[in-house]
Formats: C-alpha cells, sequence, structure tokens
C-alpha cells in the first residue's frame, strides 16, 4: 500500500478528500476567532500573577499603578467580585481547578492570578500591571516528583470510581518467565501550546452575558459560567466558530472566564482579556510529568507471561487529576497476567488537565519501550513480538475486539519504510559520521462517544443546513459534518451549510477524546434519516420533483431536530444539556463485556545522530492507522501527519522545564518550549489501512484526533536505542542524553 | 531608555505628518523630537501616553489613527484598523502569527511599533486576494495541500510563504523548510505547507 498523497485518490470505506469547509475564510483572515471579534470600546484586563508557588500575598503596593492615567481599576483579592464555587471537572463539576482566583491571600501555585487591572487600552493595562508591586510571605513549595515533601497517594484511595485493572498472578508469571524486563521511564510537562493565545471577551446587554472565548465544550462553558455568576444558563451565549488550536487546553473551562465577566458586569462595559503566553503556562492546563515502572515476562518464543504497570502522575494540591493509562494498555497484548497500579503525586503546580491522548501518550510510551527492550532481549525481532502477542479479545475481560487491523498496520508500514533491510545489532547501520537506527511501535487510541444533539433543516430548492455545537479545532469537524449531512440526505456536498462553535445550538460533544465525528454524526444521521423518511425515503435529485414534494406536504422546509446516544449512554442525555463531561461521555457501547474498540496503528522511524555532536535528526517517519470509517481521507491524513510530528516533540523537543526550588516553570514561552518546526520534519509517510467496523456505532467511525501521536516518542527512543546501544528512558531525548 | 528615544523620535514624524501648517514646524525642521513636543505646550512635560497621531498605509488605503505611542504595528491593525488577519500567537516575535509585509519585506508586526511603519506599505492578509476575489496563488495552494488545520498560524504562515516565493528561495524543499521555520504551526502541517510553497513557486516562475 502507497503513502497517501495530500489529496488523496477514493479509497475502501473513505469518503470524498474534499477541501475544508471553511478553507477559504482561513486562508484569507476573514475566519474570526475569539479575540477578533469587534466589540464596542472595550476595557482591557492584564493579570497580574504570582511571582512565588507557595505562601500568601501580604500586601499590594498600588499607588503607582492606580495613578497611570486610564487605569480603570486594580482588582485583587481585597475587591474582587465574588464568584459561586464550581466543582473540579474530574469531580462531576466543570473547572480546570477548584482553586477560586482573588477570593483570599492564600498562594497555591506559581503565577496564580492574584490581581487583574483593567484600563482604557491595552498598553495601559499591561503598564499598570508591571507597575503593580506584591509583598509576598513565601513559604518552600514542593515542586515535582523529586521534592522533599511530596506526597504519594494510591489513585484508588482518592478517586472512588478508579479500580486498578488486573487479572492473574502477576508474580507467578514473572517467575514463569524465561525472559523479563523490569525497568522505569519518565515523560515530562508538556504544555499545549496552540498558537492561538487564551483570551475571554465578555460582553453584556442588560441580564444577558455574551462570551467569546476559544472553547472545546461551548455547552460546559456557558453552563459553568453561569453556575459561578449564579444566572439562568439560558441567559449565558458563548460564541466561537473557530478555535485556533487547542490540544486539551480549552476543554475545561478555567476560571478567568467568569472572573473577566463578572468585571465586565461591574463595570458596566465589554472587558477584553488576551492572556500573555507566558502566564497562559500557570492559568490553564499542561501534561502532567509521569513515571513509569513496567515489569514484562516471556516465554522464549516470546509470548507475554506477565505485564505489570505502575505509574506515578504528578497532581497539584487543590485537585486530584489523573489519567490512569492503565486502563487502556492493560488491553493491549495478550497476556495472562496483568498488574497496574496508578499513584498521584500532590505538588504546589497549578492542576493538570487533558492533552492530546492523555492517557495513551505517556502511558504506552513505556509500554512500547520494554516491549522493545524485551524483543532485544529475546533477540527478536520487534514486529515479531507483537505479532506473538496480538489479541483479538480483551486480555481483562475477554470482550472480544470490534476490529483490530494492528498486524495489518504493522505489515503495511514495514513493507513501505523497508524494514526488512534492518541489521537488528545497535549501531551497525552507520552512514559516515551518522549513525542510523530504525525503531518502531504500536499506536493506539480507544474508540469514546458521547450523547449528541442536531438539527438539520433541508430547504425546497435542495440546500441545507446543521447545526451542533460541536467545534472545530482544526480536526476538520465542518468538513466532515457537513458531507455526512450531504450523505445521509443524499444531496451534493457544497449544498450544506455548517454551524458549529456556539452554544446557541444543539448541545454536541467536547471537542476531546476524538469523539466528536462518531458522536455528532450519529446525531445528524438520525435527523437525516427522518427527513428522508417524511420525503418517502429519498430526497430527489430533480429540483422539480423535490419543490412538488415540499408543495404537497405544504412546506417551504423540512426541519429535523435530534438527539443521539451511544448504547448504554441514554442517561448521558440530561448531562449534555448541562454541559457536563462526566455522566454522558465516553460511553464504550452496552452489552456485557463492553465490547473492546479501539484504532490502532504502527509507527517506523528513523533517526540520524550525529557520532560527535549528538545531534538527533528523524529523516523519514511512517505511520500506517486503522480507525474504521474515513469521512474525508484529506482531512484524516493531516491529522495523522500532525500527530506524528506531535510525537517527533514529544520525543525530542517537549519539555516544560521545572526551578525545583521555586516550583516555577522557567521556559514558559514558545521559543524555549521547544515546539517541531519546519525544518525539523523533513519526510512523513501516513498509510491509511482501510477498515470496516459494523458494531463501533451507526457511522462505524472510531475517531483519529488522538492516535497517532501514541507510539511515536517510543519509536523514537527505540531507534536512539537501536543507532547508539544506548536506551534512553526518560524523555525528551537530547543530545545531552547521549553524550 | 531606547523606548523613550525611539518614541520621541517618532512621535516627531507623527507631528509633522498631522500638523504641517501649526507654527511649530519651521522649529522641528531643526530642532529634535522633544523640541516640537515641547513647543507644543510650553512648560510642561509632555505626555508621554497622550495619543500620537499616525497614518498607517496598509493595503493601499491609509488609516489615520490615534494611538498610545507604544501600541505594536499588530495591534494597531488588529485593535484600531479592524483588520484582525494578522494574528497573535505569542507577542514577543516567536511564533510568526503575526507576519505582514512591510514595503514588500516579510516583519513581525507585534516586534514593529505602528509608528516605525508610518510612511511605508504594510500589506496583511486582507491584502493579498485580488479586487475581483481571486485568491493569490499561496493562498490556492494552501487550500488544495491542506496546509493548515486550525488556520490560526495560516495568515503569517501565507505571508511568510508569499516572501519566500517572491525572493526566489523556494528552490528546493530543504531551502523551503529553512525559511519556514520561523513560522510556528503547532497543528504541524509543515509537510502540507511544504507542498504549497512549491505549487505557489511553480505558479510563478510559470507565469513569469
Amino acid at each position: 500500500m502507497q503513502p497517501v498523497p495530500p489529496v488523496p485518490p477514493p479509497m475502501e470505506n473513505m469518503g470524498k478528500p474534499d477541501p475544508r469547509y471553511e478553507a477559504r475564510s482561513k486562508v484569507t483572515g476573514r475566519a474570526r476567532y475569539a479575540a477578533d471579534e469587534p466589540v464596542s470600546n472595550p476595557a482591557w484586563a492584564f493579570l497580574v500573577t504570582s511571582a512565588i508557588a507557595k505562601g500568601k500575598v501580604r500586601r499590594f503596593l498600588a499607588d503607582e499603578a492606580k495613578g497611570i492615567p486610564g487605569v480603570l481599576a486594580i482588582i485583587t483579592h481585597e475587591n474582587a467580585p465574588k464568584r459561586e464555587k464550581v466543582a473540579f471537572f474530574g469531580d462531576g463539576g466543570y473547572v480546570s481547578t477548584s482553586l477560586v482566583p482573588l477570593q483570599g491571600p492564600d498562594i497555591h501555585h506559581a503565577g496564580q492570578i492574584i490581581g487583574v487591572v483593567l484600563a482604557d487600552s491595552y498598553e495601559t493595562a499591561r503598564e499598570a500591571a508591571h507597575r503593580l508591586r506584591v509583598e509576598y510571605e513565601v513559604a518552600e513549595p514542593v515542586a515535582g516528583f523529586r521534592s522533599p515533601g511530596a506526597q504519594t497517594v494510591e489513585l484508588a484511595a482518592v478517586k472512588k470510581s478508579h479500580k486498578d485493572v488486573g487479572v492473574g498472578d502477576i508474580d507467578k508469571g514473572l517467575a514463569d518467565a524465561a525472559v523479563t524486563v523490569d525497568a522505569e521511564y519518565f515523560t515530562p510537562t508538556q504544555h499545549h501550546n496552540p498558537i492561538e493565545l487564551f483570551s475571554t471577551t465578555a460582553v453584556w446587554n442588560g441580564d444577558e452575558l455574551t462570551i467569546y472565548e476559544p472553547s472545546q465544550f461551548v455547552y460546559s462553558l456557558k453552563n459553568c459560567v453561569a453556575r459561578q455568576l449564579a444566572l439562568p444558563p439560558e441567559k449565558v451565549h458563548v460564541i466561537n466558530p473557530y478555535v485556533g488550536g487547542a490540544f486539551g487546553s480549552k476543554g475545561a473551562p478555567t476560571q478567568r472566564t467568569a472572573l473577566v465577566a463578572a468585571l465586565a458586569r461591574q463595570f458596566n462595559r465589554p472587558v477584553k482579556l488576551v492572556v500573555a503566553r507566558d502566564q497562559g503556562f500557570f492559568i490553564t492546563t499542561y501534561r502532567a510529568e509521569t513515571r513509569h515502572r513496567v515489569r514484562l515476562g516471556a516465554t522464549p518464543d516470546g509470548k507475554l507471561t506477565a505485564y505489570g504497570h505502575e505509574g506515578w502522575e504528578l497532581t497539584s494540591m487543590v485537585d486530584n487529576y489523573d489519567v490512569a493509562g492503565t486502563e487502556n494498555t492493560a488491553e493491549m497484548y495478550a497476556s495472562p497476567n496483568v498488574w497496574t497500579k496508578v499513584n498521584l503525586v500532590k505538588a504546589d503546580r497549578n492542576t493538570p488537565g487533558f492533552m492530546r491522548s492523555p492517557p495513551e501518550v505517556p502511558y504506552m510510551y513505556a509500554l512500547e519501550c520494554a516491549m522493545d527492550e524485551l524483543a532485544v532481549a529475546l533477540n527478536m525481532d520487534p514486529v515479531e513480538l507483537r505479532r506473538i502477542n496480538d489479541t483479538m479479545k480483551s486480555p481483562i475481560n475477554g470482550a472480544a475486539y470490534t476490529s483490530r487491523s494492528l498486524m495489518k498496520c504493522y505489515d503495511e508500514a514495514a513493507a513501505q519504510f523497508g524494514w526488512s533491510r534492518r541489521d537488528p545489532r545497535p549501531g551497525s547501520m552507520r552512514d559516515g559520521e551518522w549513525l542510523v537506527g530504525w525503531g518502531c511501535a504500536t499506536a493506539t487510541y480507544p474508540t469514546n462517544m458521547m450523547p449528541s444533539a442536531a438539527r438539520v433543516r433541508l430547504g425546497g430548492d435542495g440546500s441545507a443546513r446543521v447545526q451542533v455545537a460541536a467545534h472545530d479545532v482544526g480536526t476538520g469537524a465542518y468538513t466532515v459534518i457537513g458531507q455526512a449531512t450531504a450523505e445521509f440526505l443524499g444531496i451534493p456536498a457544497d449544498k450544506v451549510v455548517v454551524e458549529l462553535g456556539d452554544s446557541r445550538l444543539p448541545p454536541g460533544p467536547v471537542a476531546g477524546g476524538s469523539m466528536t465525528t462518531a458522536s455528532a454524526c450519529s446525531a445528524v444521521k438520525v435527523a437525516c434519516d427522518r427527513i428522508r423518511e417524511r420525503l418517502g425515503g429519498s430526497v430527489p435529485a430533480d429540483p422539480k420533483a423535490l419543490a412538488g414534494m415540499f408543495e404537497k406536504l405544504k412546506v417551504g422546509s423540512l426541519e429535523e431536530y435530534a438527539e443521539w446516544a451511544p448504547p448504554g449512554g441514554e442517561k448521558g442525555l440530561a448531562a449534555l444539556h448541562e454541559g457536563r463531561m462526566g455522566g454522558g461521555s465516553a460511553e464504550r457501547g452496552g452489552g456485557t463485556p463492553k465490547p473492546a474498540m479501539f484504532a490502532f496503528g504502527a509507527e517506523f522511524v528513523e533517526v540520524r545522530i550525529h557520532s560527535r555532536t549528538k545531534e538527533i535528526r528523524v529523516p523519514r517517519i511512517t505511520g500506517a492507522f486503522a480507525g474504521g470509517r474515513i469521512l474525508n481521507p484529506r482531512t484524516a491524513r493531516s491529522q495523522y501527519l500532525g500527530g506524528m510530528i506531535w510525537g517527533i516533540g514529544s520525543a525530542l523537543h517537549e519539555a516544560t522545564e521545572i526551578d525545583e526550588k521555586r516550583a516555577r516553570y522557567v521556559n514558559a514561552n514558545i521559543a524555549e518550549y521547544l515546539i517541531p518546526v519546519n525544518a525539523d520534519v523533513p519526510l512523513v509517510e501516513i498509510i491509511m489501512v482501510p477498515e470496516v467496523d459494523t458494531q463501533v456505532n451507526p457511522i462505524g467511525v472510531k475517531g483519529i484526533g488522538e492516535l497517532s501521536n501514541v507510539g511515536t516518542a517510543a519509536a523514537i527512543a527505540n531507534a536512539v536505542y537501536h543507532a547508539t546501544g544506548k536506551r534512553i528512558r526518560d524523555l525528551p531525548i537530547r543530545p545531552e542524553s547521549l553524550v | 531608555m531606547g523606548g523613550d528615544t525611539k518614541a520621541t523620535g517618532v512621535s516627531r514624524r507623527g507631528f509633522l505628518a498631522s500638523s504641517a501648517s501649526t507654527a511649530a514646524v519651521p522649529l522641528a525642521a531643526g530642532v529634535l523630537g522633544a523640541g516640537a513636543a515641547s513647543a507644543q505646550a510650553p512648560g510642561r512635560a509632555p505626555d508621554p501616553r497622550a495619543p500620537v497621531d499616525m497614518v498607517l498605509k496598509v493595503n493601499g488605503t491609509d488609516y489615520r489613527l490615534p494611538l498610545d505611542i507604544r501600541t505594536t504595528l499588530l495591534d494597531a491593525l488588529r485593535e484600531h484598523a479592524g483588520l484582525t488577519g494578522a494574528k497573535k500567537g505569542c507577542d514577543q516575535g516567536q511564533c510568526g502569527a503575526c507576519t505582514v509585509h512591510l514595503d514588500g519585506q516579510p516583519v513581525l508586526s507585534c516586534l514593529t511599533l505602528a509608528v516605525m511603519a508610518q510612511g511605508k506599505a504594510v500589506t496583511s492578509i486582507e491584502g493579498l486576494e485580488g479586487r475581483d476575489g481571486t485568491l493569490h496563488p499561496v493562498q490556492q495552494a494552501f487550500i488544495d495541500n491542506d496546509a493548515f488545520q486550525c488556520g490560526y498560524c495560516t495568515p503569517g504562515q501565507i505571508m511568510s510563504a508569499a516572501a519566500c516565493v517572491e525572493q526566489g528561495r523556494a528552490g528546493d524543499e530543504a531551502a523551503i523548510r529553512e525559511f519556514m521555520s520561523g513560522n510556528l504551526c503547532r497543528c504541524a502541517a509543515y509537510p502540507n505547507i511544504v507542498a504549497a510553497v512549491k505549487q505557489a513557486a511553480v505558479v510563478k516562475t510559470g507565469r513569469a
């Protein structure tokens, strides 16, 4: 199978590679992102954030700042408007952290919001924020895993719904093994760093509030802010048709929105806040650092006898955020004995949160590196080790996979990559001064769904309009929802108008968990099916025939509102209208045991490491993926492409550096927080393995936005081992790791 | 402070542009900005935060804007001229999302004060499209090659790409990647961006 070109030809079980629905508005600068919204005479807000991680604000010296012409107010805990406390989203509430800023002098993490300056201009607000002096009472913070006083708690002890998954007897499995691996891995703090800055613009019209803010879940933001400001939810309107990248960072509402909205109400004026890049590192979420101990045991012919995985995840003092990736890794390979445990380590840090493939990236990194170590110990090809341990049913509860094309992905990607030419001996594939290494790893992502509603209207002229408060964060949601509507109605895609990203539309899924397509398009299908039924089964292609039918029905248009929930997830419909992630999200279908539903992929990379400078390059990377039905292979290919490049960043570049003494991020900017640039990415090849899955949902879609950045870092680390003979288990792998 | 020197120097230029008929003109011709400003209000220190009248020529249109002297070209475009195509991604010259052309050269508008752009031709993403709605070859190439996802860095990428093509720097993929590496794309559409620049370069040389 050949790599897919940017405009893929039609392939099995895939839709048309239409260009993006909103393409023209994005290349002309007309696409209006939240901070682009013009508002009349706004007051500008600039945040004042804490210079210390733990302690108290003793007092503010504000005279100088207040004296600057144009400053309207300096808001601190001494005069801030009150907001109602809303629970942390991980506890069934909404907010990304339960810490309400400006409600007292206590400091719980570096960069905590301790003040807001309001001024007539952005320049004045910024100047005043910098001239506000703060006196602190400083206490010693816990920065991370290595800090004295860092407290470890078992996740199962603090989270009722969590159960460490396992089966069999790990000790017996290890004792029975001919070959074992026992290794520890580390993944660093990472920040999403979408290029769009976090921003909030709040405008009141009487008792109605309009919010312009980049959001992956406008219903959640609406309902959250309504509760924080004690308003009926219908009085809050969130508008956000375009999101300038999110990756999880704009999922759970942060505390800033209600604060900005409260100030706009108090000062009777629109308030606009564009959060500075450095402040964004502290007032939103991040991917927490993790530690892992992985134990594997296998028979001499490579069959796993034991898989043990203990994880440690950092969280804040105020909230217990977890990702618990062992739930997924335990399903990965056939092992009769599986033991897992997840721990949280509490630190004086802001609360972490979702970041693209939250559990899978760190946990699969550890497992896939350990699998490579096992292959080396067994003197076996790493692809063959995966084949021997491939399984069509869950090792934990025996549930059958609805489909699993893992080995097909391996075989297709291996053939394209030329894996058969690999000399397995470390350091054996030198090219002049460059050490060449080839590595591979598995990508996996669960098929998540949540309830969704949708409204579809078919006009007498054969055009249609589809409305759902889903979100296009760059994923192609506009395009595929439009294509799906066209397909389900049986009309051309260019006849469909798509409206997303507005809380006055029917509620849609969070742009997270890779579930927008499966969820929103399933609801769209229900609405479209009903419209076709009303027309006797199909929409006639002939405009005259269609007009005749409308005349007979005595209507100018046909409109259907539909709600859809995955099997077993019906109770989540009420939660959907309340914008809750808990309750209705991530249902995995009905039946007992619930079927195992995952997308899979296989990734192969070449690294080149300079023998003297240890500079590491990734000249090529090949990935093959199977994710059920692909609605648009062009946008899907871009998702895979971007994901694998994320994986390169995860392996070689990205890390938020932490001042261990002050619990502060020291590279809180997008130059020193390294992400891949164009020059880092020469050749990325994508293979789409056709896959038909009739069980996952009515449209056979698994969700792919978070698949391809899983496993990449392990494939690179494994290639680094192959190039050098050095096993680097801590990410990122930098030249200094190899000196 | 350097910033102050710059500010006064340029406020003189703004002063000249907006009040050519006042008595200050002969003074200003031979005296530094501070002198010109003090001539405005004898005996009193000038207010450094007072708005300065500026004229910016953007996409062929003159915008007369009273701006805080510290206003960046990016904020002048976005918050005062109503041209929100150029994007703020870092406000410190790290991401490239704010790239516009100044007399045909790509610049970071977040690191350019608006006063420095006076008397120069500013071209933003809004000025690339033809008056008849025809897309610039680079814009069309970005659509054809799916060279963006979220679209937020795209105006900056396109302005850099247009300069890359215009300056004949799109000779091979490595050269394109190097030229385009000042524009971060977190969605990581990089390979598609390279393909788009290549396509646009072919269109250009085909025409030439």
